[in-house]
């Protein structure tokens, strides 16, 4: 099965240094090659807004105001449980520092 | 199961197969280091509860493994006498240096390091290695490198547990016996070795792949297991085109998997698939991998892996069922049935060849394999020359191939697909007489003697099966009914022959169809009157004792320590024998005697028990495989394993295999004497 993992942008997180950098690339490499990982990215902060109401599209640039409750990286694994994914997450946040994440199980393709 | 449990059976599943590597390296036995992860499992299910799950738990229960290693290896030597060699002991001490001292604090992160993940890839050779066989690769791969339950793995072959933990635990005695080496394999013994792995894996991804009915779900489990195997593999063997190919290959196929069932569950081919709802995003990793293997270097030709992903990326890129580049299909197609000259494979090949270069072109490539015996009961040779057919304008031919395919299939869902593609073809002359309905009214009612009606019966099923029952009866020539009879029993005895070539005879006298024969000539049986046999001379070693499997070892031994007959041997079942009294009650026919007792004595009682196997019912001697539909028109319920569905082992098969190994026909072992068997 598939989770899509979101982590979401927080004021207090640590400032990316060398050693985040290092030890992220080694836990992507790692999933990657224990065939986990299928997809993964940083999103731009900003983005852009379409609401439609009415048969009205409106398009909207960003920065919006609420912008820590913006997804700013993802990451789409497959696992063999919903515990497996819950552990990788936690894997991700260890890393990461403070923060918070969400992963939801993804139905289809 | 509560939280914290689900938790540590999901971290188990994810760090398995480094838990079991990383002690493997050190105690040198699979069997060993498993058993060794299982402690660090126990000991994380004891203490995690309490203490919380640690930072990282992967590295937590390596340590913890390593120590349980360490002290395995201690008392190891503390077994072993003053007598051992000082290499030994140094080995030995290598190893405890290896670990870094047991007082090392298992809480502590530790980096993965390249050695771990070599580990794992060891793992990989060893679980997969040649001197296994193929099912018992595949389990402990799935068990050791998946972290599977031998219940999961049964549920996934669709088999019992006490069989998959069995072939488990003899195929982990194999190892340690054969002394396999824990280390990656070079030059070239790695290509010999590579591709048992890779065969390995692929054969875990078409079990999940190939398992359309989906009241399962761990069936998919397997290919997602599969993935993750050959990514780990191709991963560890950067270099290794084929590994690239064969990951490519599993990623299109399974990007497919959303498209390849229709609503009703029915199989839908892949030119009728809806192109949309395949997975592009496995489609683009099957791609990637495919430049990998490209970036690694084919050296010589591209290997069948990468060959099989090349026809694989082809049907992605066309982005409509017409698009299809079939000129580089058949080429690729053509090059690999010059590596791996299946049925399959050629018939794919013609498939190819036929929407390249046209309809007669794919149909001379067919024809070919039509004159082939062993594919005589080939569902899908028929169905693809009815298709060829089709396209040609031979309707009437193309008709007849379909319902000669709907007859092979054993899948009722195709069998309704394929009947259905054979009426939609109209018929030139509804009111003729055909070749089927005149064999039914030829079998029918009790004109025919019960015994002749099953001998005329099987000749005429297999000639239904060659020929069709489509076609008018007067249309039939005795060239067809000649090509027939020599691809089904070109090979077998004369008197054989004359049997079926009476049956035909018969038939044709019946429906007034005279000279339908005239392209069987008669044969004369070439009988010689068999010499007595002459007494083994003294000494002469008992042929018992060659390399064979269990089964004829155990035959073999069984026939010589009870004197009894080959048919009685083989027609024993499982539930007849007593094994702590050494006998079996008589099924065969003369189990009316008054001896109706067969008795073994040591060496078949040591033998039999890993024979069965767990087996409570069905033949002891079972065939190697599945019954063809010739052969399972002829077993009765008793003859069919319930367990594996295979058959009872045959006398012709049990005595070519005596005479191919030991060089005697099986009558013979039962005259050695007992002295020259126990040398």
């Amino acid at each position: 099965m598939r989770y899509l993992m979101m982590s979401k942008a927080s004021e207090n997180a640590k400032t990316p240094d060398e050693r985040l950098f290092a030890e992220m690339g080694a836990f992507i490499e790692e999933l990657s090659a224990a065939g986990v990982l299928l997809a993964s990215g940083g999103l731009e902060p900003s983005g852009v807004r379409l609401v439609s109401e009415g048969g009205e599209v409106t398009v909207t640039d960003g920065p919006f105001a609420e912008s820590k409750e913006a997804v700013v990286g993802f990451a789409l694994v497959e696992v063999r449980s919903h515990e497996e994914a819950i552990e990788l997450a936690r894997r991700f946040r260890r890393i990461v520092g403070d923060g918070e994440s969400v992963i939801q199980q993804v139905f289809g393709p | 199961m509560t939280d914290v449990h689900r938790t540590i059976d999901a971290i188990w599943r994810m760090e398995s197969a480094r838990l079991v590597a990383a002690p493997t390296r050190m105690v040198r036995d699979v069997g060993a280091a498993e058993e060794l992860a299982q402690d660090a499992l126990v000991a994380a299910l004891e203490q995690w509860p309490e203490s919380g799950i640690p930072d990282n738990p992967g590295a937590w229960l390596t340590t913890v493994a390593k120590r349980r290693a360490v002290d395995h290896i201690r008392r190891e030597r503390r077994l072993a006498e003053h007598g051992e060699t000082l290499a030994y002991e140094l080995a030995e001490q290598r190893r405890l240096d290896d670990v870094g001292g047991p007082e090392h604090d298992p809480g502590a992160a530790e980096p993965q390091s390249e050695s771990e993940q070599d580990d794992v890839l060891r793992l990989m050779f060893v679980s997969c290695h040649p001197v296994l066989p193929t099912e018992a690769r595949v389990a402990l791969t799935l068990r050791l490198l998946g972290g599977l339950t031998a219940a999961e793995i049964a549920r996934a072959f669709l088999t019992v547990e006490p069989l998959i933990a069995r072939r488990i635990a003899t195929a982990k005695r194999t190892l340690a016996e054969e002394r396999v080496p824990f280390e990656l394999p070079d030059g070239a013994e790695l290509a010999e070795r590579l591709a048992s792995v890779l065969e390995v894996v692929y054969l875990i991804f078409n079990e999940g792949y190939s398992a359309t009915s989906g009241e399962d779900l761990i069936r998919p489990g397997l290919c997602l297991e599969a993935l993750r195997l050959g990514r780990l593999l191709a991963e560890s063997v950067p270099d290794e085109p084929e590994a690239h190919g064969l990951v490519a290959l599993m990623e299109i196929q399974a990007s497919r998997t959303p498209a390849r069932t229709g609503p009703a569950g029915e199989p839908v081919p892949l030119h009728a698939q809806n192109r949309g709802r395949w997975d592009g995003l496995l489609i683009r990793r099957g791609f990637a991998a495919m430049l990998r293997a490209r970036a690694a270097g084919t050296p010589g030709r591209p290997g069948p892996y990468l060959l099989q992903a090349a026809i694989a990326v082809c049907h992605a890129q066309a982005r409509t069922a017409e698009e299809t580049d079939w000129v580089r299909i058949a080429g690729l197609y053509t090059a690999l049935a010059g590596l791996l000259p299946t049925a399959v494979v050629r018939l794919n090949r013609a498939v190819a060849v036929g929407m390249a270069d046209g309809p007669a072109a794919g149909l001379a490539l067919v024809d070919e394999l039509v004159a082939d015996p062993a594919l005589r009961d080939y569902h899908l040779l028929p169905g693809v020359r009815g298709d060829l057919l089709l396209r040609l304008g031979r309707g009437e031919e193309a008709r007849r191939e379909f319902e000669r395919a709907a007859l092979l299939t054993r899948n009722s869902a195709e069998q309704t697909y394929l009947t259905r593609r054979a009426e939609a073809i109209p018929l030139g002359d509804a009111s003729a007489w055909t070749f089927g309905e005149a064999i039914d009214a030829f079998l029918a009612g009790d004109r025919l003697a019960p015994a002749t009606a099953r001998s005329y019966g099987q000749t005429m099923w297999r000639l239904r099966l060659s020929l069709g029952v489509g076609m008018p009866l007067a249309s039939l020539t005795a060239d067809q009914i000649a090509g027939a009879f020599r691809v089904s029993w070109g090979g077998v005895a004369a008197a054989t022959w004359n049997r079926h070539r009476s049956a035909v005879r018969a038939f044709a006298a019946w429906t007034h169809t005279p000279g339908l024969d005239a392209g069987i000539p008669q044969r004369t049986p070439q009988r010689r009157p068999a010499p007595a046999p002459a007494p083994i001379p003294p000494g002469t070693a008992w042929p018992g004792d060659v390399e064979a499997p269990l089964r004829e070892r155990t035959l073999w031994t069984l026939l010589h320590e009870s004197g009894t007959t080959v048919a009685a041997v083989l027609a024993l079942n499982v539930q007849d024998l007593d094994l702590p009294e050494r006998r079996a009650r008589r099924t065969d026919r003369r189990s009316d005697r008054r001896d109706a007792w067969i008795t073994w004595r040591s060496r078949t009682a040591a033998l039999l028990p890993e024979l069965l196997d767990g087996r409570t019912r069905g033949p002891v001697f079972l065939a190697d495989r599945r019954p063809g539909p010739t052969r399972a028109g002829i077993l009765g319920p008793e003859d069919v394993c319930p367990l594996t569905g295979r058959g009872r082992l045959s006398y012709e098969r049990a005595e070519f295999l005596c005479k191919s190994t030991t060089g005697h026909p099986l009558r013979r072992l039962r005259d050695w004497s007992e002295e020259e068997s126990r040398s």
